[in-house]
C-alpha cells in the first residue's frame, strides 16, 4: 500500500504532463504562429554551406568555407572591397619590395594578438606558410607557384624578427600579383602557439616526408585565428555560430553573434525571410528575387563575383575541334533571353573570362543568337545537316535551365544536344579526366588577380594525358604554345597599363578562337530584412565580411 | 423462332439471344458469350465506364498529339513567353520555365507515358505470368528457388530497387522502363502462381495429362488462360503505379531528360516556381492524377466484371 501512493503520483504527473504536452502541441499546430524577431545584436543569414569540408586555412578551397575564415582569420594584407585594384594592411602595418621585385619585407603591428591572447608574431606568419606549404592540400598551389617548396620554405618565409616577414619569391613578379597571391585564404596567419600544441604525430610517407600533421586534423574544426570574429561552432549542414572578438585588432565587430543556418532550397528561405525567421537570406532564385523586391520590408545587395558560367568544346572530339563548329558554337547561344529570365538578379552577360571589376577586364561581346550564320558556318565545315553531342550538366540551378535552353537554340541549327545530368562530383570528375564532349559549369577565381583566370583558360604548357598543369585548357585538350607563352609573360611584367593590355589581347584571341563558351558573370544576392545596416557582400567569397553591419 | 430479315431492334434482340444462350452451338459462341456477359456487366458499372473513357482519351490524345498540340513541346519563347499563367492567348495552360506551352507537353507527354505503361505491361506481365504458372505447376525445388527470387525482388520496396536500377544503368527513359518492367513482374508471379495451385489438382488437368500432354502444353494451353483474368485485373490497377513510378523517376531526374515532356519530370522543374507560379507544377500533377485514376477505376470494373465468383450470382 505504501509504495502504490507515490506510484499513482508518478502516473498523475506524468498523465499531467502528456496532457501539457498535447496542449502546447495543439496550440502550436492549431493557433496562428507568432514569430520571435531575431535578438538586436545577432544576425541571422539562412545559406546552403554543405560544401565545407574542412576549417583549416591551410587546407580549405572551397567557396562557402572562404566566406567564413575571411571573417574569423587575418591575413597579411587584405583587398581593398572598395578599390580592387589594391590591398590593404592587415596584420602587416607596410611592406616594401627589393628593386629586383623578389624580396618583400612586412612590418607586423605592433602589439597585436590572437583570439587565445597569443601575440602575433612574424614566427606566426612564417608557420602559417611553412604548413600550408609542407601540407600540400588544395589552395597550396597559390603559395608554390613563387617556387616554395618544402624544402627551400623556412628560407624564402622567415620572421627576421618578432615584428618583421620576409618573404622571397623565385621570379620578378608583378608586386600586384604577389600581394594579391597574399590576399588569398591559404596565405591566412595561424596561431602557431595553439596549433602545434594540438598537432599530431604522424609516421612519414611517400606522400608526407613529415612527421606532424601541423595540427591539420584538430584545425579542421577548430579555430585559431584572429579575425574580427570568432568561429564559435560549426555542426555540418546544420549551423555555423561566429561571435564578436573583443581582442581584435582591427576596428570591432559590431554584431555580438552571427548565426549561419543551413538553408538550401531558395523557397525556404524566402518564406524565413519573410517570416523574419532570418535577417538574410543568400541563395536565392531569379523568381523569388522578383518576389521579394515588392516587399518593402526587404532590401537587396547584390554584388559582381570574381566567378564566370561557362560552356567548353573538348578539343578531343573531332567535330569540336572545328574551329568552324566552335565559331558556329558561339551564335547558338540565346544570351540575351538567358540574361533577361534564367540569370536576371544573379548574373550579368559576360563573355571575356576575366570578370569585370579584375584587372585587364573587357567587355566584348560579339557573339548573339544567329541561327542562319551558325548554319552557314556549319555548312562551310561540312556538317550541313548538324550533329549529336553530349553535354554534363551538374542538375543545379541555374545550369540546368541554361543548358536546357542551349539545347533548344541548337536544336534549331541542327545539333541534337543530349544533356547527361550527374551530381557535381560525378560531372567533374569526367571533366576532369578529359571524357566529356561539352561540360558545363563554372570557374571561381582562386585569387583577386587577373592571372588566375588567365593561366587557366590560355595557358596549357602541356597537353599530354599525364601533364602535371592541368588547367582548363588543358581539360579541353586545347593546345595553344603561344598563348601559353603569352599568359606567362603577362606574369613578369610590372607596368600594370601593360599587364593589362596583354591580358586583354588574351581573352580577345580566346574569344575568337577557343573552345570556351562564356557566358556571364555570377552576381551574389543577399536579401535582408530593412532593419539590418550595412550588410554588404565583397567581390570575392573571402571578403562578404559581416563585422561592419549591424541591427536597428 | 423470329425471322432474320425483320426489323433492326428484333435482329439486336436475336443477337442478343444469341450471345445469351444456355446452349452455345459452338465454341466460338459460348466464348463470345462469355466476353458479352462480361461487358454487361462491366458496362453497369459508370465509374468503369469512366476509367475507360480515360483511357480511350488517352489513346487519342497520344495518336493525334502533333495535331492536338497549338506549340512545339520541346522549342519555347524564352524571352517572351516564360511562365505565362493559363489562360494567356495563346497558351491555355501556361508556359513553364523554359517559355513552353504547358498544354503542349501535356499532350506530347502522353506518349511518354503511353508507351511506359505498354512496355512495362508487355515485358512484365509475360515473364510474371511464366514465373509463377511454372513454379506453381512444377512444385518441388524449382518453385523453392523461383519464388525465393521473387520474395528477394519483394523485399525492396518498388521505387528504391527501380532507382538503383536507373543509377547503375544510367539515366533515361528506355532505362527507367526497363528498371520498371524488373520491379513490376513479382507481383505477379505471385498472383499466377496462386491461381495456378487452385487448378493444379483439378479433374481436367488430370484428364489432360493421362491423354499424354507435356508438362510445357498443359502450363501454356491449360492453366495460362486460366490465370489471364486475375493478371490482367492486376496489372490495369498496377498501371497507375507504374505512371506514378516513371513519373517519380523522372521526378528525381532518373527517368526521360530533358527536353522530353514526361509529366514527373515537369513536376520537378516546376516545383521551383511552385510559390508564384503554381500552374508550373500543378497542370502535368493534374495530368498524372486523371490517368491514373483512370486506369484504377477502370481496373477496378475489370475486376468486378471479371471475377468468377460474382458470375454465378
Amino acid at each position: 500500500m505504501t509504495m502504490s501512493i507515490p506510484r499513482l503520483r508518478i502516473r498523475r504527473a506524468l498523465l499531467g504532463a502528456s496532457l501539457a504536452l498535447g496542449l502546447s502541441l495543439s496550440l502550436t499546430l492549431g493557433a496562428p504562429r507568432v514569430y520571435a524577431e531575431t535578438p538586436k545584436d545577432t544576425l541571422v543569414l539562412a545559406w546552403a554551406f554543405d560544401d565545407i569540408i574542412t576549417m583549416d586555412p591551410g587546407e580549405s578551397f572551397e567557396i562557402s568555407t572562404a566566406e567564413i575564415l575571411g571573417n574569423v582569420y587575418s591575413t597579411l594584407v587584405r583587398l581593398n572591397i572598395d578599390d580592387t585594384s589594391e590591398v590593404l594592411p592587415s596584420i602587416a602595418e607596410s611592406w616594401t619590395v627589393s628593386d629586383d621585385a623578389l624580396t618583400y619585407t612586412f612590418t607586423l603591428k605592433p602589439g597585436i594578438t590572437f583570439a587565445s591572447g597569443n601575440p602575433i608574431t612574424a614566427e606566426d606568419v612564417a608557420f602559417s606558410f611553412e604548413r600550408a606549404i609542407k601540407m600540400d592540400k588544395g589552395p597550396a598551389f597559390i603559395l608554390a607557384q613563387f617556387g616554395l617548396t618544402g624544402e627551400n620554405i623556412t628560407e624564402k618565409a622567415k620572421a627576421l624578427d618578432a615584428g618583421t616577414f620576409q618573404f622571397t619569391v623565385d621570379k620578378p613578379y608583378a608586386p600586384s600579383f604577389v600581394l594579391n597571391c597574399l590576399t588569398a585564404t591559404v596565405a591566412m596567419v595561424v596561431d602557431k602557439k595553439l596549433v602545434t600544441e594540438h598537432a599530431e604525430a604522424v609516421t612519414p610517407s611517400a606522400e608526407s616526408p613529415y612527421d606532424t600533421d601541423f595540427g591539420n586534423g584538430w584545425l579542421k574544426t577548430h579555430y585559431a585565428g584572429s579575425g574580427p570574429f570568432i568561429l564559435r561552432d560549426w555542426r555540418a549542414n546544420e549551423v555555423l555560430v561566429l561571435e564578436r572578438n573583443d581582442t581584435y585588432f582591427g576596428e570591432k565587430a559590431k554584431l555580438a553573434r552571427v548565426l549561419y543556418r543551413h538553408l538550401k532550397e531558395s523557397a525556404g528561405q524566402r518564406l524565413a525571410l519573410e517570416a523574419g525567421d532570418i535577417d538574410v537570406a543568400r541563395n536565392l532564385e531569379p523568381g523569388d528575387l522578383v518576389a521579394l523586391e515588392a516587399n518593402k520590408d526587404i532590401a537587396i545587395e547584390s554584388q559582381s563575383k570574381g566567378t564566370v558560367y561557362y560552356f567548353s568544346l573538348n578539343q578531343k572530339n573531332p567535330i569540336l575541334a572545328k574551329p568552324k563548329v566552335r565559331e558556329a558554337i558561339k551564335y547558338l547561344v540565346d544570351d540575351k533571353a538567358i540574361g533577361a529570365t534564367l540569370i536576371k538578379g544573379i548574373g550579368t552577360l559576360h563573355q571575356t573570362y576575366i570578370p569585370a571589376g579584375m584587372l585587364g577586364a573587357i567587355d566584348d561581346r560579339p557573339y548573339h543568337l544567329d541561327v542562319d550564320k551558325a548554319k552557314t558556318l556549319l555548312a562551310e565545315a561540312g556538317l550541313p545537316d548538324g550533329f549529336t553531342v553530349t553535354m554534363d550538366v551538374r542538375t543545379i540551378q541555374p545550369v540546368t535551365g541554361i543548358a536546357e535552353s542551349i539545347q533548344q537554340t541548337f536544336a534549331q541549327a541542327g545539333i541534337t544536344l543530349e544533356i547527361i545530368p550527374g551530381d557535381g562530383k560525378q560531372v567533374l570528375t569526367k571533366y576532369r579526366a578529359r571524357n566529356h564532349d561539352i561540360y558545363i559549369g563554372q570557374w571561381g577565381t582562386d585569387y583577386w588577380d587577373p592571372n588566375s583566370n588567365a593561366e587557366t583558360f590560355s595557358s596549357n604548357p602541356d597537353n599530354a594525358d599525364d601533364a602535371s598543369s592541368k588547367t582548363l585548357a588543358w581539360r579541353n585538350a586545347w593546345d595553344i604554345p603561344a598563348l601559353t607563352e603569352e599568359t606567362a609573360s603577362a606574369l613578369l611584367e610590372r607596368d600594370t597599363a601593360k599587364r593589362a593590355a596583354t591580358y586583354a589581347d588574351l581573352q580577345r584571341k580566346v574569344l575568337a578562337d577557343g573552345p570556351f563558351v562564356l557566358l556571364y558573370q555570377q552576381t551574389e544576392v543577399g536579401a535582408y530584412r530593412i532593419n539590418v545596416k550595412d550588410y554588404r557582400l565583397g567581390p570575392s567569397f573571402d571578403t562578404n565580411y559581416v563585422d561592419k553591419t549591424f541591427k536597428e | 423462332m423470329s425471322d432474320p430479315t425483320s426489323s433492326p431492334s428484333s435482329r439486336v434482340q436475336s443477337w442478343r439471344t444469341w450471345l445469351l444462350t444456355e446452349f452455345p452451338a459452338s465454341p466460338a459462341q459460348a466464348r463470345l458469350g462469355r466476353v458479352y456477359v462480361i461487358w454487361l456487366r462491366f458496362s453497369a458499372n459508370r465509374l468503369a465506364l469512366t476509367g475507360l473513357g480515360v483511357l480511350i482519351a488517352l489513346l487519342l490524345v497520344a495518336a493525334f498529339a502533333d495535331v492536338l498540340a497549338p506549340h512545339s513541346a520541346v522549342q519555347g519563347d524564352l524571352m517572351n513567353a516564360r511562365l505565362l499563367p493559363p489562360g494567356s492567348p495563346g497558351y491555355l495552360l501556361g508556359t513553364d520555365g523554359q517559355g513552353r506551352d504547358i498544354l503542349s507537353r501535356l499532350l506530347q507527354g502522353s506518349r511518354l507515358t503511353l508507351l511506359v505503361v505498354a512496355l512495362v505491361a508487355v515485358t512484365a506481365a509475360p515473364i510474371g505470368l511464366l514465373v509463377g504458372t511454372v513454379a506453381g505447376y512444377a512444385g518441388g525445388w524449382l518453385d523453392a528457388v523461383l519464388m525465393r527470387v521473387t520474395d528477394i525482388f519483394l523485399a525492396f520496396p518498388k521505387l528504391v530497387l527501380a532507382m538503383a536500377l536507373v543509377a547503375a544503368l544510367g539515366p533515361g527513359i528506355e532505362n527507367a522502363i526497363l528498371a520498371i518492367a524488373i520491379v513490376s513482374w513479382p507481383p505477379y508471379a505471385r498472383v499466377a502462381r496462386a491461381e495456378t495451385m487452385t487448378v493444379r489438382g483439378s479433374d481436367y488437368i488430370a484428364a489432360v495429362r493421362l491423354m499424354g500432354a507435356s508438362p510445357g502444353r498443359i502450363v501454356v494451353r491449360h492453366i495460362m488462360p486460366l490465370c489471364l483474368s486475375s493478371l490482367i485485373v492486376r496489372v490495369t490497377l498496377d498501371m497507375a503505379g507504374i505512371i506514378l513510378t516513371a513519373a517519380g523517376l523522372g521526378f528525381l531526374g532518373l527517368g526521360a531528360q530533358p527536353p522530353l515532356p514526361e509529366w514527373g519530370a515537369m513536376i520537378a522543374t516546376g516545383r521551383r516556381f511552385i510559390l508564384d507560379q503554381w500552374w508550373v507544377a500543378a497542370m502535368p500533377g493534374i495530368a498524372i492524377l486523371i490517368v491514373s485514376l483512370g486506369f484504377n477505376l477502370l481496373g477496378d470494373g475489370l475486376r468486378d466484371a471479371l471475377d468468377p465468383k460474382e458470375a454465378d450470382s
